[in-house]
């Protein structure tokens, strides 16, 4: 009987401080972002409006109901929310979020961002479009959002921008499949990096489910008029099981047309729109080109591409 | 002894869609279904105004199926369902559309209406839709994300979601009009008709919507979609307004995104093919939704444009 209750203290004692230790590492984890909050002295103007929110993992639904998946996919961790006002009731929202890595920071900012926005000098990467501010610095994305674009709104997004990014010390670099798009009129904006499917799904659907696989790939839109995809795999054998797949996926839906080889190890459709698709494997990648592009291009592309590849190797 | 009760007062004490949840599931449809009156007049699936006025609009547009007598009798409860899940130009309900539907609604009678939500009231303020109910006397009913608040809805011809969570207050009303803005969504790509009923549904039951570790579950967006779908088959709105006048195609649901302006309010009854008609807005294929098939499926509606009536007006 003794022995029994000794034990049951002891489970006791265990849970409570299990469960003291575990409230207190969700509280610390929330709080390495408070650090980034702005010093009000560098806000001037501007005062907090409201309460701080926080939401951590899978309760990021609870924020953005409909809209979390996206974050989820790139790899969110957390993210804090503060709104700000000012003295003419000119609202801003500050939300930090803290992704799993620099490079799913970078993918949720190439996907929050449009290729009309301005872009800034701020952390790894920044663009202001309307009232719209976003920019990424390690693995940080930071997000505000005024409610109109009046002179005083904007400077207010600028001011509150700097001053989180100067309290931000880490810094990040871009993946490195993102140097491999050519950048000889490259629109620098339209750049999307993916982290799986949904991120591709929204950038160009070929297919809803997931043909390819995908578990990184970048996307670049030229100046002529046509999108360049680079999909990038582990090793050669899974670049080359997936292009196989996926020439069997173009060749039988039904959304896509005269189906035809075109130079060695590629193949070219033609879309629900009328314009055509050619897509290629190289080493562990696929490529593809979607667009206003001739076919004299596309083998220009190519060959560059496999050049980048060799002289790499 | 149970007292028996004839198919008058069956009709008569059912008229509240609280009903449903005494009855089981399945029934909510019929109850509702049965709301909307013969019209007399030609039939048409269908009612698109296209012009600036997006308040006369509205109320064209639902001329154009019938009119809003057709709808909501007298006296009833009406139980609004607009989208305020953000206040970015082209992601929320426009005001002056709920403002139209809530007039027509007192016009036809309505002894009460209810704009229903669990979001906060700062989505309500912030896109002007709060001072809208109030200046129009309706009332703006927010519901607390407790679960305490919602109630459990069977769903038998479901194929991934068995159970949804109502919120209860809609069971008080006898008309439900539905009042999404469509545009695009990260998640599956658009939202119309069909996916604004999640904001009649528990957040913990939306949840389930999205399956969890998107990088791993390559079935995720059909999920979502067949969820949608599924929790469709329980709930029918009466009359479905859609504002398709500026709406968001990129950066979906929460915006800020690109905006274009068709300009457009959308009408109808059948929702796959209201969902169906407004995709080809921004040029959406078929092929790329799940979610309208699905509800093709389920016997929700039709999705063959061709085989549907579509009536247009510009003014």
């Amino acid at each position: 009987m003794k022995r029994n209750i000794n034990l049951f203290e002891i489970l006791f004692s265990s849970c409570l401080l299990l469960s003291f230790y575990s409230s207190e590492n969700s509280l610390s984890a929330q709080r390495d972002l408070y650090k980034y909050l702005p010093d009000e002295d560098k806000i001037e103007g501007w005062k907090k409006d409201g309460s701080l929110q926080q939401y951590k993992g899978e309760d990021l639904y609870l924020y953005i109901d409909g809209g979390a998946e996206i974050y989820h996919e790139y790899g969110f961790r957390k993210v804090i929310i503060q709104d700000y006002i000012n003295k003419n009731e000119k609202s801003i929202s500050l939300e930090i979020f803290e992704m799993t890595t620099p490079e799913s920071a970078y993918g949720i900012y190439t996907f929050k961002t449009s290729p009309e926005g301005k872009e800034l000098d701020l952390g790894n990467g920044a663009q202001l479009a309307d009232y719209y501010l976003n920019f990424w610095k390690g693995n940080i994305i930071v997000t505000l959002t005024g409610f109109d674009e009046d002179e005083e709104t904007i400077e207010g997004l600028l001011e509150i921008a700097r001053a989180v990014e100067v309290k931000i010390e880490i810094r990040g670099t871009r993946p490195s499949i993102v140097s491999m798009l050519p950048k000889k009129d490259l629109v620098p904006q339209s750049i999307k990096y993916f982290k799986g499917n949904l991120g591709l799904y929204n950038s160009y659907s070929f297919f809803t489910k997931d043909v390819f696989w995908l578990k990184g790939g970048v996307k670049g839109d030229y100046k002529d008029g046509y999108s360049l995809f680079i999909i990038s795999y582990d090793d050669i054998d899974e670049s080359k099981k997936r292009f196989s797949k996926a020439k069997k996926n173009f060749r039988e839906s039904p959304r896509y047309k005269n189906y035809e080889p075109f130079v060695e190890k590629a193949f070219q459709v033609k879309n629900d729109r009328g314009q055509f698709i050619f897509i290629s494997s190289f080493d562990r990648y696929i490529l593809i080109v979607v667009g206003i592009v001739t076919q004299a291009q596309v083998k220009k592309i190519f060959l560059n591409f496999q050049e980048y590849i060799n002289n790499k190797t | 002894m149970a007292k028996k009760i004839g198919r008058r007062e069956f009709v008569k004490k059912s008229a509240k869609i609280g009903i449903t949840a005494v009855l089981g599931t399945g029934v909510v449809s019929q109850i509702i279904e049965g709301s909307v009156r013969v019209f007399e007049g030609e039939h048409i699936d269908i009612g698109v105004v296209t012009g600036s006025d997006y308040y006369s609009s509205t109320i064209k547009a639902v001329d154009l199926i019938g009119g809003i007598k057709r709808f909501v009798p007298k006296d009833s409860r009406v139980a609004i369902l607009p989208n305020v899940q953000r206040w970015h130009p082209g992601t929320y309900t426009k005001p002056e559309i709920v403002r139209s539907v809530i007039n027509m609604c007192k016009e036809a009678g309505a002894k009460e209406i209810n704009c229903l939500s669990w979001l906060d009231r700062k989505n309500w303020e912030a896109t002007g839709l709060a001072a809208v109910i109030k200046e129009e006397g309706a009332n703006l009913k927010l519901v607390e994300r407790e679960e305490a608040f919602f109630k459990p809805v069977k769903i038998p011809k479901g194929k991934a979601l068995k159970e949804a969570c109502i919120m209860k207050e809609f069971f008080n009303n006898d008309v439900f009009i539905n009042m999404p803005i469509t545009k695009d969504h990260a998640g599956n790509k658009f939202t119309g008709t069909m996916k604004n009923l999640m904001g009649l549904n528990f957040s913990t039951s939306n949840r389930s919507f999205h399956k969890k570790d998107w990088q791993t579950d390559k079935n995720a967006i059909e999920h979502l979609d067949q969820c949608i779908a599924d929790l469709n088959t329980v709930i029918k709105p009466t009359l479905c307004v859609v504002d398709a006048t500026e709406f968001i195609i990129t950066n979906g649901p929460m915006g800020p995104g690109e905006i274009i302006k068709p300009q457009k309010v959308v009408v109808g009854v059948d929702r796959v093919a209201v969902d169906s008609y407004c995709k080809t807005l921004w040029g959406i294929k078929d092929e790329e939704i799940f979610m309208i098939k699905f509800g093709y499926e389920h016997g929700l509606g039709e999705m063959d444009l061709n085989k549907v009536k579509i009536k247009e007006k510009k003014i």
